[in-house]
């Protein structure tokens, strides 16, 4: 039998964990990058296959408008150069969310519908713990963040943007904005799981995908009432058109800057509410089913 | 000792305690006619199924418990309830001194959770990155992750595969894998759920002693289900029966024999083919002199059946056996739904 010299080790307590909070997801995120990083690994050729595939995928999303955006110079009010800056734009934002959200935490209803919710409730920690940290991949998810970050870097150059502080600071708030209003939408559609599992199992992939095939259309000129639906019922708008409007100064109205912001806050309280209506329904009915396809499958 | 010191060691000697704890579902109707289906769209028909009523079970610390039913009496949804994944509709549900669901981040820390159909190994990932995984977030200090790790290591042999991918591994293999995993941050309390489930007999055997050994040595209390009623007999020393959401028996097996039919069989084998009739014994099967008898023993002694068969012929030979435990909860449930 193996030796036990340390039996009166304690374990931390859940407040000494709670404490920190930011430090326990840094903490998990880079297991999860170890993990991520050791499935690339066990097959390289497999992996690269992957990750070019989803790089071409992503490239090819945006190319349809960078063709027109070549064609004709520019779409409307927007130069070539600046279409490229919100294909950019929406690209990166896609990455992150591929990067930090993957193993269907971002398409949330496969998780809830599949009944493996179970195997985030049975962790100790916070459920948002676990959906912040358990889905980051920043080897295998990250085949799109690049294309969009190069594409940026590409349109700033061109454009000969001056960049300060303060424009750098909405950039970032802006693109935080947007991936949080695509999270915020996947989570409030994904949530209808709760009461229809099988039924709303693709829900949040349906949905993201709308917005994924939606995001690169510049939208000016729509008639205020679709353009209102798409800004709020389906946010396309905020997902790279309306940011990109006020960073690039093409909308210069002084409050064009928090559009996106708002929406994204507004957003993400009402997932919130309907996520936690959509958990006390879990803890009263259970799963109704369960897929076998291991706890992130 | 005063009262109330006596009672507070008491209560903390309680491992469960599920007191008066009633847990509904609702399902919805549905009809094979179009004409109906339409119709539920507006007024859909619920059916209401009643898992658990009025339930009332304490498990003291260090038991080991046989949780037993036929399907759908109430088993998963007992078990769930008590792993915090559901909340009663009415009553009260305390484990370890907590409330399951309200103190789940805390609760959960100090019990293990094995569903014989779910995992929580990565598939894609060796058995050794599932237990890096699980020190990480279940925050288990490494002096006493080393400890635990090359513990299960050894008692559940898990040498031989603990670097290979987990898809890779036999149903066993992984079984014995996933028992090291919830056992890794040192549980008090073990909740097991058909944990045997589709393994061959070696592998079952395995698990069986290694829970049993670690109910003895580290004193953990352990609820298992499971529909194999030796592999339980085995097991526990107690086992509690639920049908239709309502607790059936509770007591020890060798109770619920006694309670329900002390149930016998006698073989005898005569020169002759034809089988010797014996009062208070039911023939159940005659094959070339060899003659098969059941009888219930609270009421029917052994030795006047044999005096009646030797009465009748000569006999070779005589074998009495206790009827298979599956054999009388097979009974129990037959009752059950009559």
């Amino acid at each position: 039998m193996v030796d036990n010299p340390i039996v009166d080790t304690p374990t931390p307590s859940v407040s000494a964990i709670r404490g920190g909070m930011l430090g326990r997801i840094l903490h998990l995120w880079r297991m999860y990058a170890a993990l991520d990083l050791a499935f690339i690994v066990a097959d390289l050729k497999l992996a690269c296959l992957y990750i070019v595939a989803d790089t071409i995928s992503s490239v090819a999303l945006v190319t349809g408008m960078l063709l027109l955006s070549e064609r004709f110079a520019g779409i409307g009010p927007w130069s070539q150069l600046q279409v490229i800056f919100m294909l950019g734009y929406a690209t990166t934002v896609s990455g992150v969310l591929n990067t930090f959200f993957g193993y269907n935490v971002l398409m949330i209803s496969r998780r809830i519908g599949r009944g493996q919710l179970d195997h985030t409730l049975v962790q100790p920690q916070p459920i948002l713990v676990s959906l912040l940290t358990e889905g980051f991949t920043p080897f295998s998810g990250s085949a799109t963040l690049f294309p969009g970050i190069g594409l940026l870097i590409w349109a700033i150059t061109g454009l000969a943007l001056p960049i300060t502080a303060g424009w750098l600071a909405l950039f970032v708030i802006n693109i935080l904005s947007s991936i949080a209003s695509v999270l915020a939408f996947s989570f409030l559609w994904g949530s209808l799981a709760f009461w229809a599992p099988r039924a709303a199992e693709e829900i949040s992939s349906s949905a993201t995908q709308l917005l994924d095939q939606l995001k690169s259309f510049p939208l000016d000129g729509l008639a205020p009432l679709l353009l209102g639906g798409l800004m709020t019922v389906v946010p396309v708008g905020v997902v790279a058109w309306s940011p990109c409007r006020s960073l690039l100064g093409i909308d210069q109205a002084p409050y064009a800057s928090w559009i996106t912001p708002l929406i994204a806050v507004l957003m993400s309280l009402i997932a919130i509410f309907v996520f936690r209506k959509g958990m006390h329904n879990y803890e009263r009915t259970g799963s109704q089913r369960y897929s076998s396809l291991g706890h992130r499958g | 000792m005063n009262a109330l010191a006596h009672n507070a060691t008491a209560a903390s000697d309680i491992a469960v305690e599920l007191v008066d704890v009633h847990k509904m579902f609702r399902q919805k109707q549905r009809s094979e006619r179009l004409s109906e289906t339409l119709r539920s769209m507006l007024h859909p028909k619920v059916r209401e199924v009643q898992a658990l009523r009025g339930v009332n079970l304490q498990i003291r610390r260090g038991e080991v418990v046989a949780y037993a039913g036929p399907n759908g009496a109430g088993k998963s949804t007992t078990v769930k309830l008590l792993s915090g994944l559901l909340s009663p509709d009415s009553g009260s549900v305390r484990s370890l001194g907590m409330d399951p669901v309200r103190e789940r981040v805390r609760y959960v820390r100090n019990i293990g959770v094995v569903f014989g159909q779910r995992t929580e190994l990565w598939n894609d990932h060796p058995v050794a990155a599932s237990f890096e995984w699980k020190r990480v977030v279940w925050d288990i200090p490494r002096p006493r992750y080393e400890y635990m790790k090359d513990l299960m290591q050894e008692v559940l042999g898990l040498h031989e595969f603990f670097h290979s991918l987990t898809r890779e591994l036999s149903l066993g293999q992984k079984m014995r894998a996933e028992l090291g995993l919830a056992l890794l941050h040192e549980p008090a309390l073990l909740f097991l759920d058909e944990p045997t489930i589709g393994l061959d007999v070696l592998a079952k055997r395995m698990i069986l002693e290694f829970i049993k050994q670690l109910n003895q040595s580290q004193k953990v209390t352990i609820m298992v289900t499971s529909h194999d009623m030796a592999e339980l007999e085995q097991l526990a020393g107690r086992i509690v029966m639920i049908d239709r959401g309502e607790l059936a028996f509770d007591g020890s097996f060798a109770r619920l024999r006694q309670d329900v039919t002390d149930q016998r069989r006698l073989v005898l084998e005569t020169p002759d083919l034809a089988a010797p009739t014996l009062q208070g014994a039911e023939l159940i099967k005659s094959e070339a002199g060899r003659h098969e008898y059941v009888f219930d023993a609270a009421h029917t002694r052994i030795a006047m059946l044999l005096e009646q068969a030797a009465s009748q012929t000569t006999i070779l030979d005589v074998e009495t056996h206790r009827a298979p435990i599956d054999q009388v909860i097979a009974d129990i449930y037959r009752a059950w739904r009559k």
